[in-house]
C-alpha cells in the first residue's frame, strides 16, 4: 500500500533545527490538510519528504510505500510517485516548457515513452487547465504570471501521474478564477487516481472546494492537534494563538 | 528571422573558399604581405541581410575580420565556428541608424579572440548573443565603443567550460562625453564544470551622465534549486543538468544556430 510513514523525524538547516520529533502517517484515498503560523516548519516538511538537500534528517525515519527514503535521491524519490507542487517553482531560463515535460516524461516512462501519446496527453491536459497553447514553448515559469506557475505545476502533476500529491501553498498567487480550475482539477486527479493528498494552505478557499479527511494544526516544527475538517472553523474563528491553549500536543 | 533569403560566407583557415551573397554584401580580401603578416577580410553591408558564417580551420590562423553595416541597414549575423588555434580579430562598424543582431556559437579547442564594435552613428544598435562550449584556453575580448549619441549595445556572452577548458570573458564598454541618451548592458556568464580557472573581467568605462549602463557576470555550476527542482521531478542529475546546459545555450539563439548548438550538446553530453 502507498502510505507514508512519518516516524518522529527531527530536521535541520543550517545548524538551526526545524522540524521536532514529528511524525505522521497518511494513506492512499486521505487528504491531509496541515495549517499553522508561518516559519513553523510546514513547506520543510515537504522539502524534507522530497529529499531537498538543504534540510538533514538528524534521527527518525520517512517511508513511502515501506521503503525507506532517507537516503534516496530526490529523483528516485519521484520515481516512487511522489510529486511536490512547490509554493514558488523555479523558473529556469532557456529551458523550454515542452524539452522539459518531454524530458520528464520520457525519464519516467523509459523505453515505454511514445510521443505521440505523450503529446494527446500534453493537449488534453492544457485544455482542462485552461492554459495558453503558446505556454510549452516558453522558458519553465519563466515571466509567467502566478496562475501560470500554478497551473504549470498541476500540469506537470497531471503528466508524472504520482501516487503521493504533495502541495505547498499550491493556491497562492491565485484569483479567483485561477483558484477554481486548479482546485477543480486536483480534486478530478484525486477521484481519478485515488492518490493521497497532503496540501499546505493558510486558506480556508481552497478547502472549500478539497475537503480534507485530516487536518493538522502545526507549531514550532511539531504537529500539536489534529482533526477533521470542523478544525478549520475554529482556526477561522479563533486563530492559531488562541487555539493553541485550547490543544493538547500530540 | 527569416532564413530563405540566408546569404553564406565560408572561410577555412585565412580563405574565403565558398560564398553565396547579392548585390548588398561586398567582400575585399587582402592577404598576408611583407608589411602585414595577418590576412584582413572586409564585409560591407549595404542592404538588410541575414548572413551565415561559416569558419573552421586545419592549421593555426591569424585573420582580422573587419565588418561595415552601412546607414539604416540591418544585420542578422550568425556563425558558427569550429577547429582549433584561431587568432581573430574582428571589427564591427555600425553607422547611423543600423542595427545588427549577431548570434555566434563556437566549438573551437584554442583561440584568443579581439572584438571590436563601434557605434559610430546616431542609434545604432548591435545586439550580440555568443555561446561557446570551452574544451581548451579560450580567450574572448571585447571593446564596445559608443561613439555616437543613443547608441544601444547589449552583449550577452555565455560559456560552458568542460575537460581541459579554460574560459575568459574581458568586455570593456565605453561610454565617451558627450554622447547622451546611450544604453550599455554586459551579461556574461560562464557555467564552470571543472576545476579549472575561469574568469570574467566586466568593465564599464562611461565619461558621460546621461547614459544607462549594467553589467553582470556569474561563474559557476548550475544552482541547488534549479537541480532539486528537475529531480524532483524525476530527472537524473545527468538529465538535469544536460537539460540546464541546453537552455543555457539555446537562450537567445535562433533556429540555425540551435541545432548547432544542440548537435554538439549530443556530442559532448550523450
Amino acid at each position: 500500500m502507498n502510505s507514508l510513514k512519518i516516524n518522529n523525524i527531527s530536521v535541520k538547516t543550517e545548524d538551526k533545527e526545524i522540524l521536532k520529533d514529528f511524525s505522521l502517517e497518511v494513506n492512499p484515498g486521505e487528504i491531509h490538510v496541515i495549517m499553522g503560523p508561518n516559519g513553523t516548519g510546514k513547506s520543510t516538511l515537504l522539502n524534507t519528504i522530497m529529499g531537498d538537500s538543504s534540510y538533514v534528517i538528524t534521527s527518525g525515519e520517512i517511508y513511502y510505500n515501506d521503503k525507506l527514503l532517507n537516503n534516496l535521491d530526490t529523483s528516485d524519490r519521484a520515481n516512487l510517485g511522489i510529486f511536490l507542487g512547490m509554493q514558488k517553482p523555479i523558473s529556469l531560463e532557456g529551458v523550454s516548457n515542452a524539452d522539459f515535460l518531454r524530458t520528464m516524461v520520457s525519464s519516467k516512462e523509459k523505453e515505454n515513452f511514445n510521443l505521440m501519446k505523450f503529446v494527446k496527453k500534453l493537449n488534453e491536459y492544457q485544455e482542462k487547465l485552461k492554459i495558453n497553447k503558446d505556454m510549452v514553448s516558453r522558458s519553465v515559469n519563466t515571466g509567467f504570471s502566478g496562475g501560470e506557475i500554478k497551473k504549470n505545476e498541476i500540469l506537470e502533476m497531471y503528466l508524472l501521474n504520482p501516487s503521493l500529491v504533495m502541495l505547498d501553498e499550491i493556491d497562492s498567487g491565485l484569483d479567483v478564477d485561477s483558484l477554481k480550475i486548479v482546485a477543480d482539477n486536483i480534486l478530478d486527479y484525486y477521484k481519478e487516481s485515488g492518490c493521497a493528498l497532503l496540501i499546505i494552505t493558510h486558506y480556508q478557499k481552497l478547502l472549500d472546494y478539497i475537503k480534507p479527511t485530516h487536518v493538522h494544526i502545526m507549531k514550532n516544527g511539531k504537529i500539536i492537534k489534529s482533526g477533521d475538517s470542523s478544525l478549520i472553523n475554529d482556526i477561522e474563528q479563533l486563530g492559531y494563538e488562541n487555539l493553541d491553549t485550547e490543544t493538547n500536543e500530540i | 528571422m527569416k532564413f530563405e533569403d540566408l546569404k553564406r560566407i565560408k572561410i577555412v583557415d585565412d580563405k574565403v573558399v565558398d560564398k553565396e551573397i547579392d548585390e548588398g554584401i561586398e567582400i575585399e580580401e587582402i592577404p598576408r604581405n611583407m608589411f602585414f603578416d595577418v590576412t584582413v577580410i572586409k564585409i560591407n553591408i549595404s542592404k538588410d541581410t541575414t548572413l551565415k558564417l561559416e569558419f573552421s580551420t586545419r592549421k593555426a590562423t591569424k585573420l582580422d575580420v573587419k565588418i561595415t553595416v552601412k546607414e539604416g541597414i540591418h544585420l542578422n549575423l550568425m556563425e558558427y565556428r569550429f577547429g582549433k588555434n584561431f587568432k581573430v580579430r574582428y571589427q564591427y562598424n555600425l553607422e547611423k541608424d543600423s542595427y545588427t543582431n549577431i548570434v555566434k556559437f563556437y566549438d573551437v579547442n584554442g583561440i584568443k579572440e579581439m572584438n571590436m564594435i563601434f557605434l559610430n552613428g546616431e542609434n545604432a544598435k548591435i545586439d550580440y548573443n555568443f555561446k561557446t562550449i570551452s574544451t581548451g584556453f579560450e580567450k574572448y575580448n571585447l571593446t564596445i565603443h559608443h561613439n555616437a549619441p543613443k547608441t544601444i549595445s547589449n552583449i550577452c556572452n555565455n560559456g560552458v567550460n568542460i575537460n581541459d577548458g579554460n574560459l575568459q570573458f574581458n568586455v570593456s564598454s565605453f561610454g565617451t562625453l558627450d554622447n547622451k541618451g546611450c544604453i550599455i548592458n554586459q551579461n556574461s556568464r560562464i557555467i564552470n564544470l571543472t576545476n579549472n580557472k575561469c574568469g570574467i573581467n566586466p568593465n564599464l568605462f562611461i565619461d558621460e551622465m546621461d547614459v544607462e549602463a549594467s553589467h553582470s557576470a556569474l561563474i559557476g555550476g548550475f544552482t541547488k534549486d534549479e537541480i532539486f527542482y528537475l529531480t524532483s521531478r524525476g530527472l537524473s542529475k545527468k538529465d538535469a543538468i544536460m537539460l540546464l546546459i541546453t537552455g543555457f545555450l539555446l537562450n537567445n539563439t535562433n533556429e540555425l544556430i540551435a541545432k548547432k548548438i544542440k548537435k554538439n550538446i549530443n556530442k559532448y553530453w550523450r
